[in-house]
């Protein structure tokens, strides 16, 4: 019924053949490893040669050469020496490169008081993050939540889990997760007030830090933030948010890069990683004694936009009030000939043709483009038109081709 | 077989001719019912009667200058949900690709999931600059046009954000394929390779990270590592032959191909080299996965192996199938690490599996299709995949993945799917788990 590839079919017989064991656990598993990928297939383990088993990400790259980059192909010429744009000028760096670093670095010149803070919290914030920067109204809740901590430095509350109805979550806010007091700042200044962002001067953005901080209990050099504490630059580094330590992977110091790549080598143990089990199965994530259950879905979400349908029908018709039906009748019926006079028809818009049409009366006219004349058909052609939409059509094609003044 | 009347089509046009076609065949059907069983079937109006558009003049060649789709798939969309928001205002938040009715791996441009933190912005392309300095040689200033001269570069590569599936980590809760994975789509990119600016700029050996920026009102920003910069990090303009969509950050976005989406920076406005990470305003309460531990991982990039059956799902189930009939089953597998190997299917909740093949095009951290065929038996089924790619990475268990990090991390979900499909053929959402 199914095919295992060739190392499987290996692995499973030679289990099931050394040990009775395998039957508690699971048969057929395929072994992933590079110490038995290398010594199949040392730079191809799947479609394309690979270059490096350990990029940072825990996953792999590809040889580029030859033309050939996995699946794609590349101009092998040197682009050596392609170059457009020019050098930025000073001021334009200075006015792009605002950002600043948890070590204070690119923090501007500035200060506001936890009191000022407050003040304009209130006007342009605590609409959306609540009084005290307490949420409430659906977007995100800023200060609360318990930051103490447990005898390895971990705050406590962030180790909630949603396990079951009724439990406690986690509280996200600056003080019990945060790790960088700084990204406050950058935060505020470039990307709030929502809906007025880069409004705010580097003192008001001072002044909310400050006042936020305070929200979250924070203290600086052991200070408490009252109402007159004013901010600056050199007070915002030497803040220590309570979950500053609560992050992994190390991405600090020389050897950031290197601990990253070291922290998604080891995916089975940091990420949670599965094995290929072909035939009697048991799920590894359990502990054995207990057998999985199949959970339905206890509440539904049913809250979309637009609601879900998969029918093909014509939408609701949305009339187009850019164009009177009379045209509209005109542009299906009558337009082909009548749009310009290359066949013989006196084209709308053509004032001395219409003149000349009209001379009549326009009661003749109607009547000729009811039964027809000439080349033209009885009703353009279309028998389903009444009357009525054909003195429509002739009223609009009459009135297309009067001088425009 | 179709028995019902088009409606649209057999009652708009009431011609004479029609309506006497239309009473000999129901005259037919009238007639058909005292003969035998075997023609008792009405012939179809669809087949019997011109059509609207056999018989009148269609559109001008070029009526819609740039097209758009059949208004009949006015129902092909893309749906977002409170839930994917701040209180319901949507210019912070997602909304979901149709994966039931997509085939192949190509997202069309305007059906790409979309996740703004400010809005959509509409930038100007001739007020638009990329700005690149900080550790190199020499910083660089580009308008679109000069980014658009360096030589380019296309590749299929899918997008994900991280929170695909988020709603889903303490048990099933929407009944849709596409609210469980439509936070993902997969496009041709087009763009340059930014080793390529980077080899003329002059890379200082201290430079360790870039900071992204975008111009948005929320100026989304993002660190990654220079390894991954002068691997396979673009700067792109162009999606599926066409420009980037506003929502996809016309006119410029970063494209880490297999990386979280959010670190594939839209509207980029300025990227800067340095020797420390920064910290940025989205490495905070967002995109760091909160463990079970209380810890929580910060710089997770690669979107983990992943699968997902999308024929059948809840949206487009089995309930016109007869017994016997011959179906196949059809899904998604993808993985931002590498190309993906294979996928196995299993119908029994994960006791037993089969291998799944692969069709279509198999390239890296791209969408690639496999396929099962299955004889129906209208048995009730717990249908689920797993993938598994050539960095070795198997997707796990939704117990297995339970087990390492918790369920309070809400990025990088990658568990197993199951669906369960009962003896009706309907599909629901379900979670084989402890």
């Amino acid at each position: 019924m199914f095919k295992l590839d060739r190392k499987s079919i290996i692995i499973g017989t030679s289990a099931i053949a050394t040990s009775a064991l395998m039957l508690s656990g699971c048969m057929g598993t395929t072994a992933f490893g590079s110490s038995s990928e290398t010594a199949s297939a040392p730079s191809k383990v799947g479609v394309y040669a690979i270059k490096n088993k350990t990029a940072i990400d825990g996953g792999v790259t590809y040889e580029k050469a030859n033309g050939t980059e996995a699946a794609y192909s590349y101009n092998q010429q040197s682009t050596k020496g392609v170059s457009f744009g020019r050098t930025p000028t000073a001021n334009e760096i200075k006015a792009w490169d605002i950002d600043a670093l948890p070590d204070g670095t690119g923090l501007p010149e500035g200060e506001g008081s936890v009191e000022e803070g407050d003040e304009l919290y209130e006007e342009q914030c605590a609409a959306c993050h609540g009084d005290f920067g307490g949420g409430g109204n659906g977007y995100p809740q800023l200060a609360g939540g318990n930051q103490d901590k447990d005898e390895n430095g971990i705050v406590i509350t962030l180790k909630n889990q949603r396990l079951a109805p009724g439990m406690d979550a986690p509280k996200r806010t600056i003080g019990t997760y945060w790790p960088k007091a700084t990204t406050l700042f950058t935060y505020i200044r470039d990307a709030m007030p929502y809906a007025t962002p880069k409004s705010l001067s580097a003192n008001e953005t001072y002044a909310i830090t400050a006042y936020l901080l305070a929200q979250n209990g924070v203290m600086i050099d052991g200070q408490e933030m009252d109402e007159e504490y004013v901010l600056n630059a050199q007070k915002l580094t030497k803040v220590v948010l309570a979950n500053n330590n609560g992050f992994y992977p190390n991405i600090d110091g020389p050897t950031g890069p290197a601990d990253v790549k070291a922290f998604f080598a080891d995916r089975a143990k940091n990420i949670g990683s599965g094995t290929r089990c072909m035939t009697d199965c048991k799920d590894p994530g359990m502990d054995g004694k207990t057998e999985a259950t199949v959970m339905k879905i206890g509440y539904e979400m049913k809250d979309v936009v637009p609601a879900y349908s998969t029918v093909r029908d014509l939408p609701p018709e949305v009339e187009d009030k850019s164009i009177s039906k009379a045209e509209k009748m005109y542009n299906v019926n009558c337009k082909l000939c009548h749009a310009t006079d290359n066949m013989g028809a006196p084209a709308v818009g053509d004032v001395a043709a219409w003149k000349e049409v009209t001379a009549k009366g326009v009661d003749k006219v109607v009547y000729n483009a009811i039964n027809g004349m000439g080349g033209m058909p009885a009703k353009g052609g279309n028998e389903d038109l009444i009357p009525s939409e054909v003195k429509e059509i002739v009223d609009f094609m009459i009135e297309s081709s009067k001088p425009k003044h | 077989m179709n028995k019902k009347f088009n409606t649209e089509e057999s009652t708009s046009v009431v011609s004479r001719r029609d309506f006497f076609k239309r009473t000999a065949s129901v005259s037919a059907v009238a007639a058909a019912s005292i003969l035998a069983p075997a023609s008792l079937l009405a012939d179809d109006e669809n087949i019997m009667h011109h059509p609207k558009w056999g018989t009148t003049l269609g559109d001008e060649c070029n009526y819609n200058p740039y097209g758009f789709p059949s208004k009949y798939e006015h129902n092909v969309v893309r749906r977002t949900s409170a839930l994917m928001s701040s209180a319901g205002d949507m210019h912070a938040a997602i909304s979901m690709t149709p994966l039931h009715i997509q085939k192949g791996i190509i997202t069309p441009s305007g059906l790409h999931f979309t996740r703004t933190h400010n809005g959509v912005a509409h930038v100007d392309p001739n007020k638009y600059r990329l700005m690149i300095h900080g550790l190199v040689e020499k910083p660089i200033v580009l308008t679109l046009e000069q980014l658009k001269r360096y030589p380019s570069e296309s590749k299929i590569l899918f997008m994900e954000c991280p929170s695909n599936g988020a709603a889903e980590w303490k048990g099933p809760q929407f009944n849709s394929l596409q609210f469980v994975r439509g936070m993902m789509s997969c496009s041709e990119w087009t763009g340059v390779r930014l080793k390529t600016i980077l080899d003329e700029l002059g890379l200082k050996p201290e430079a360790k990270w870039m900071l992204a920026e975008g111009s948005d009102g929320s100026e989304m920003s993002r660190t990654l590592p220079i390894e991954k910069v002068l691997d396979d990090v673009m700067i792109v303009y162009g999606q599926n032959g066409e420009s980037l969509r506003d929502e996809q950050g016309y006119p410029v976005r970063l494209m880490a191909p297999g990386w979280e989406a959010n670190l594939c920076v839209k509207w980029l406005k300025r990227l800067e080299f340095g020797d420390k990470p920064w910290y940025a305003k989205e490495e905070t309460s967002k995109y760091t996965a909160l463990t079970a531990s209380g810890k929580a991982i910060q710089h997770f990039y690669a979107l983990e192996t992943n699968s997902i059956i999308t024929s059948p799902c809840p949206e487009i189930p089995w309930t016109d199938l007869k017994k016997g009939d011959l179906v196949e089953i059809e899904g998604l597998a993808w993985s931002g690490h590498g190309t993906i190997r294979g996928v196995d299917i299993s119908f029994d909740g994960g006791k037993n599996f089969v291998e799944a093949s692969l069709k279509g095009l198999v390239l890296p951290k791209a969408w690639t299709r496999f396929s099962y065929m299955y004889k129906y038996e209208g048995k009730p089924l717990l249908l689920q995949s797993r993938s598994y790619d050539d960095s070795d990475n198997v997707q796990p268990t939704v117990n297995q993945e339970k087990k390492v990090v918790g369920v309070e991390g809400v990025y990088h979900r990658n568990a197993i799917h199951t669906w369960a499909v009962n003896a009706k053929g309907e599909v629901s959402n379900v979670q084989v788990r402890s």
